[in-house]
Parts: structure tokens; C-alpha cells; sequence
């Protein structure tokens, strides 16, 4: 048989992929089932790690079933908000929002082109009285995306956890893998107040004298994934952009403003201020309120 | 068993190791060597793709085009990794591992081994010694993955199969070990090792 003929390398060749194709497709749509278990199972031992039940390592001992059992016993309340804070709408207690729920929603938020509906985005509320926000943008390589908790004052990080799909081990992958990034967000601040709600910031965050990391609403980058750690800060910013009228609104009535500080006179304030966390601690920065006697700015609400 | 089918299975395990002998798949030799478990899930992942891709290929290999039989074996090697890498993905036990893994898995069709042997020994040989060859490609490399990750596991986590082995006794992990540099170094001693046992591969 001649095998080097033109028509027969045609026929050769579209056959074998078809076949090859038919097969993955099949096999794709068999085992589809098996892997969103998993990875919903994943997606919770991901979510309970940022609402500090556990370190991720104790999380991922426990089976697939016992996740979901743990995650179904500790979930008080899950709903989805709009932009303006809004609630839209209460969500099943076993709905959870893995990567591929939130690149859909990441769309919606950013606009543009790919925005297909007005963005609907998830708030997890744990019996610990955390609230779990999940985030997600655009890494060096591919997708990352990770979910983030807040204490009951609507602004300090309780946890946090992120994923990716590719970044480079040992570097970007730190994100993932290194607990102790992770563990820089706990105790820090958002500023909800401003568009730039948090920093990961290349060069060392501001310190106090002993070396420990202010709170305030900056943490250190990763050395060695300067285009990871960027892709991070843009992907928490505008997702906790997204929720900033939420937390703004769910703040404890006592505090009014979402990052109370003691030396901020704030709740004898006869206006609508906002303390806004600064470089060395919570402080407020230029008062712009005529009534405000201390140094506080003040945010249009 | 004749003696050439004896020389296809022991010659990669030992002699024509393709990792210490003919330096193939060194880069995924020090990325998936941290912990046992990843090291004995990719060496299997690596065993099963070579040796069913060399079947499959030597089955075919009087069929195919000359023309575009890289492209041929590509197709066959791409679609044994991607059921590798669904399957792992679907049992609860694997999962984590697929995705310690991560790009690992997906990377075994740009493996050296893979090709290399489909194109040196698949072609041209009958489809049951080809299966051999594979596997025991697969077995060689699995085999130094397995001795490196032993060594990683045990001095860079004080652990084996994730059981606490030397932290029983205080011992304070080594950082430099889980480090790709030092799955390197640990690749040198091997090599070291068998080309002392081995003279002919020592050069003149």
C-alpha cells in the first residue's frame, strides 16, 4: 500500500482525529460528573479555609462528603447582591461559586464586550460571623482566583485563600501554596472608601519599628512573581470594589464608619465621615467636612 | 523470554536509564519530586502513557503516512495524557494530587521519553516488545523520580507518604531540600553512583 499518497495522508490523518476527538469527547462528558463533585468539594475546603475553620492542609484530610457535611453545618446565610449592595436574592445553601461561576461574573463586572447580564455576585455569611467574598481575575499565565473573609466590623480580613490554573511553581503558585502569604491579609484593612480598596505592594509594605506589618490596607508582593502579585491586586480591587457598597452598608450601626479608629473622633461627627485607613495605623488623612474638628475625610456617600 | 526481549525491559531501568543515562525529563524529575505521593502518581501517569502510546502507535505503524507521523504521534500521545489527567481528575483520591501536579501531567506529551521511544522503537518493532519498551521507559524514570522524592520527602518535610517518620525523633525539617536546586543535586549523586558501578560511561 502506498501510505506516502496524498488523498490516503488526508483520509489517514482526518480519521484518526475524529476517532481521537470522539473518544476525549466521550470520556470528557462520562467523567464530568465526578469532577464537579470534586472540585466543588474543593471549592469549599477553599471557602472554609478563608473563613479560618482550619488550615487548608487539615481541610483537604477530610473526604469529599465530609466537607460538604462541614460546610452545610457551618453556612448561615448565602445570598447574591448587585453593585449598589443590593440583595437580589437568597441562594441555595449548597451553592457555591467555583472558578467558573466567577470568570462569568468577572465579565459582567468589568463591562465590555463579554458582559452578558448585570453582575450578580455571591456573599457567604459562616456561623463564626465572617462574611466570604470570593475573587477573581487575571494571573501571569492563566486564571487565579481565591475567596477572601471579613470580621463582623465589615472591613478587617479574617482569611483568605487563593487558587490558580498555571502559574509558575515556586513563584506565582505562592499565592496558592504558601500559607504564610495567605496569612499577611489576616488583621488588615480594606478600604472600601476608596477605589483602591487593597494593595499588594512591591518594595515592602510600610512596617512599624519591630518589622510587623501595619494595619492598614497593604501587604507585601511575592519576590520573584511581580506579574502574579500585580494580577492579584487588580483582580481583589475590582471585585472588592464590586462589594464595597455592601460592606459600606453592613457595618455595624455603632460604627459608622466601616474602619473605626480610637483616635478618630468620627461618631461625634455630625456628617457622614469616613475614616479611611493610612499609612501608619487607621488614621484620617485631610478632613474636608467643615464640622469635623480632627483630621478626617470626608466621603460623599 | 529470548535475551533481546530481556534487554528491552532491564537495559532503561539500569543501563540506559533515561534519566541518569540519557538525561531525559530532568525538568519534570525536579518539580514533581517533593512528596512520594506526587512522584509515584506521575510515574505511573508516565508509565501508562508510554507504554499504551507505544502500542497504539506500533499497532499503526505500517499505516501511517510518513509524511506526518510526528503529527500522528502527537495526536496518540496528547490523547493518552488528556485521559491520564481526566482521570486523575475524577477520583476523590487523586484529585488533590492532579492538582499539586498541576501543569505537570499535561506537560508528559512534550516528555522526551514519549517520543523519543515511539520514534526510536515503536516505528519499528512489533506492538508487544513495544509495549515493553514503554513501560519499562516509564519504569527507568519512574524509578530515580522515586528514589529522589524519597530522599526529598523525608529530609525536606521529615516525612514519608505524608506519615511522620524523622519528625517523630525532633527533627528539624531542611527548607534547602524542597527547593528544586537540591533534586538536582540528589540527580548528580545518582548519576555519580551508577557511572562508578557502571565504567563504560565514564568518558575517556
Amino acid at each position: 500500500m502506498n501510505t506516502n499518497n496524498n488523498v490516503y495522508t488526508v483520509i489517514y490523518t482526518t480519521v484518526i482525529v475524529v476517532v481521537v476527538a470522539a473518544l476525549l469527547a466521550f470520556v470528557s462528558q462520562s467523567l464530568k460528573s465526578k469532577q464537579d463533585a470534586n472540585e466543588k468539594a474543593e471549592t469549599i475546603s477553599q471557602m472554609l479555609t478563608a473563613a479560618q475553620y482550619g488550615t487548608k492542609a487539615d481541610l483537604d484530610k477530610l473526604s469529599n462528603v465530609a466537607k460538604l457535611d462541614k460546610y452545610a453545618q457551618e453556612i448561615d446565610k448565602a445570598f447574591i447582591i448587585n453593585l449598589s449592595g443590593e440583595k437580589l436574592g437568597d441562594l441555595p445553601l449548597d451553592k457555591v461559586y467555583g472558578s467558573k461561576d466567577l470568570k462569568r461574573q468577572n465579565y459582567n463586572i468589568k463591562g465590555g464586550a463579554n458582559k452578558t447580564a448585570e453582575p450578580e455576585i455571591p456573599v457567604f455569611i459562616f456561623k463564626n460571623g465572617r462574611t466570604v467574598v470570593p475573587i477573581y481575575g487575571a494571573g501571569l499565565w492563566g486564571p487565579i482566583w481565591g475567596y477572601l473573609s471579613f470580621e463582623q466590623d465589615a472591613c478587617t480580613i479574617g482569611g483568605a485563600y487563593f487558587d490558580h490554573e498555571s502559574e509558575t511553581a515556586g513563584l506565582g503558585a505562592k499565592i496558592k501554596d504558601d500559607p504564610s502569604f495567605q496569612a499577611s491579609f489576616v488583621g488588615e484593612k480594606a478600604n472600601f472608601a476608596d477605589a483602591n480598596v487593597f494593595d499588594i505592594v512591591k518594595g515592602g509594605a510600610p512596617k512599624d519599628a519591630e518589622g510587623k506589618s501595619l494595619i492598614d490596607n497593604k501587604i507585601d508582593a511575592i519576590t520573584g512573581a511581580t506579574m502574579t502579585s500585580q494580577g492579584l491586586d487588580a483582580a481583589i480591587d475590582t471585585w472588592l470594589a464590586a462589594y464595597a457598597k455592601y460592606f459600606i452598608g453592613a457595618a455595624p450601626a455603632a460604627e459608622k464608619n466601616p474602619c473605626q479608629c480610637a483616635s478618630c473622633p468620627c461618631e461625634e461627627c455630625p456628617c457622614d465621615c469616613h475614616c479611611t485607613p493610612g499609612q501608619d495605623g487607621c488614621h484620617c488623612p485631610g478632613c474636608e467636612c467643615p464640622e469635623c474638628s480632627g483630621n478626617m475625610k470626608h466621603v460623599e456617600e | 523470554m529470548d535475551a533481546k526481549l530481556k534487554e528491552t525491559i532491564l537495559n532503561p531501568i539500569f543501563k540506559g536509564n533515561p534519566i541518569t543515562v540519557l538525561v531525559l525529563g530532568i525538568c519534570s524529575s525536579l518539580a514533581v519530586t517533593v512528596t512520594l505521593k506526587g512522584a509515584l502518581v506521575m510515574a505511573l501517569s508516565v508509565i501508562v502513557v508510554t507504554g499504551i502510546s507505544s502500542l497504539i502507535l506500533s499497532l499503526l505503524r505500517n499505516t501511517i503516512p510518513g509524511r506526518v507521523r510526528i503529527i500522528v504521534q502527537l495526536v496518540v500521545v496528547a490523547m493518552m495524557v488528556i485521559l491520564v489527567d481526566q482521570i486523575l481528575k475524577s477520583f476523590e483520591a487523586t484529585y488533590a494530587i492532579d492538582k499539586q501536579l498541576s501543569v505537570y501531567i499535561g506537560l508528559i506529551i512534550t516528555h522526551c521519553i514519549v517520543m523519543g521511544r515511539i520514534e526510536a522503537f515503536a516505528l519499528g518493532n512489533k506492538p508487544w516488545p513495544s509495549f515493553l519498551d514503554g513501560v519499562a521507559n516509564g519504569v527507568g524514570y519512574g524509578l530515580i523520580l522515586i528514589i529522589v522524592a524519597f530522599f526529598r520527602e523525608l529530609l525536606g518535610s521529615g516525612t514519608l507518604f505524608g506519615f511522620d517518620i524523622l519528625n517523630r525523633f525532633g527533627y528539624v525539617p531542611n527548607n534547602l531540600v524542597i527547593l528544586p536546586p537540591f533534586a538536582l543535586i540528589l540527580l548528580g549523586c545518582i548519576v555519580w553512583v551508577q557511572r562508578s558501578i557502571q565504567k563504560d560511561l565514564q568518558e575517556k
